[in-house]
């Protein structure tokens, strides 16, 4: 899965923990969870826990405090996919 | 440190199956953390609870530190409750939960300590049916420290921060006289702007669901006050 995939696939994952839905379509890599997307903080640990389940990964403790922007989650997510390949 | 922290967390949003899923709360509290909630004293509050009392201390202390450390990231298992105590008087508030303010208040908030990379902070925490709210501190002195949470009719973000906003400027206008606004500093935390000037007041606000909540600490004012009248 390439980042772009990735990222089409991220979105999914976000969606219900956003109020604006349309904010997502003009989202890109440097979008910021908390800032741009009004995503609440306590709603973070939602997205990690739903992004290991999505693609059957372990996001350990010092990945999970990057995932604060879109491009670091989709860093984190291609290393963990590839190492469990 | 001057400065100002706080959360709330309405319970009415939090998944509770979720919370209580190790691979949720192991992202949240250490083992250490974990054992507090073993001990006596929290026989009868629920586990969940726990794990959201601890995250608005955590999230509290974040919004704290954050202000002199503008490139700090939020990781909850970097910040460790050390200690925690229930309250000496324990009521579940009840019939004031809508609107609750409070200074100085010792005795029906829970109370504790945290560390944080070498910084040792202080909390007080509410915990109602609705809600849980919590402040930070630099010592363990709150009597400065006002703090109040309320209901709002409409939870959209924008309304969210508008009426937290709103709350924390009229709190501050019983005690302040002259024009009051809040103005968002670059690094990302409120100030407050009385007629066209900064004061010397840290503050914070947080909103969750259908509540806000503010914190302010009049230490440094009144401080300040004394020196220019002595």
């Amino acid at each position: 899965m390439d980042r772009k995939a990735i990222l089409n696939e991220l979105k999914k994952v976000i969606a219900p923990y956003t109020e604006n839905k349309m904010l997502l379509d003009g989202i890109n890599e440097d979008t910021d969870l908390i800032k741009d997307l009004k995503i609440n903080s306590a709603n973070l640990v939602d997205i990690i826990i739903d992004a290991e389940s999505k693609y059957q990964i372990e996001i350990d403790f010092d990945a999970a405090e990057k995932m604060y922007n879109v491009g670091n989650c989709i860093d984190i997510i291609y290393e963990k996919m590839n190492q469990s390949t | 440190m001057k400065s100002a922290g706080n959360d709330i967390v309405a319970l009415a949003k939090i998944d509770k199956h979720r919370t209580c899923q190790y691979r949720f709360y192991s992202k949240i509290l250490s083992c250490s953390e974990e054992a507090l909630y073993h001990q006596p004293q929290f026989t009868e509050f629920l586990f969940e609870k726990f794990v959201w009392l601890l995250w608005s201390v955590k999230e509290s202390a974040y919004k704290f530190l954050k202000r002199n450390s503008k490139d700090l990231i939020f990781s909850p298992l970097r910040i460790v409750v050390q200690h925690i105590e229930i309250p000496s008087v324990f009521l579940t508030v009840k019939s004031n939960e809508n609107y609750w303010t409070v200074t100085n208040d010792e005795k029906t908030v829970y109370k504790g300590k945290l560390t944080y990379n070498g910084h040792t902070l202080y909390f007080r925490s509410k915990v109602s049916e609705a809600w849980i709210a919590s402040v930070v501190n630099g010592d363990d002195n709150f009597e400065n420290v006002h703090w109040g949470i309320r209901s709002i009719n409409d939870d959209r973000y924008d309304n969210q921060s508008a009426k937290a906003r709103e709350f924390l400027l009229n709190e501050l206008n019983l005690l302040f006289t002259g024009s009051l606004r809040t103005e968002k500093n670059p690094v990302g935390y409120i100030e407050i702007i009385r007629n066209n000037m900064p004061i010397d007041i840290p503050v914070s606000i947080s909103h969750d669901g259908m509540y806000v909540s503010y914190t302010f600490d009049l230490t440094c004012f009144h401080k300040m006050n004394n020196v220019r009248s002595a």
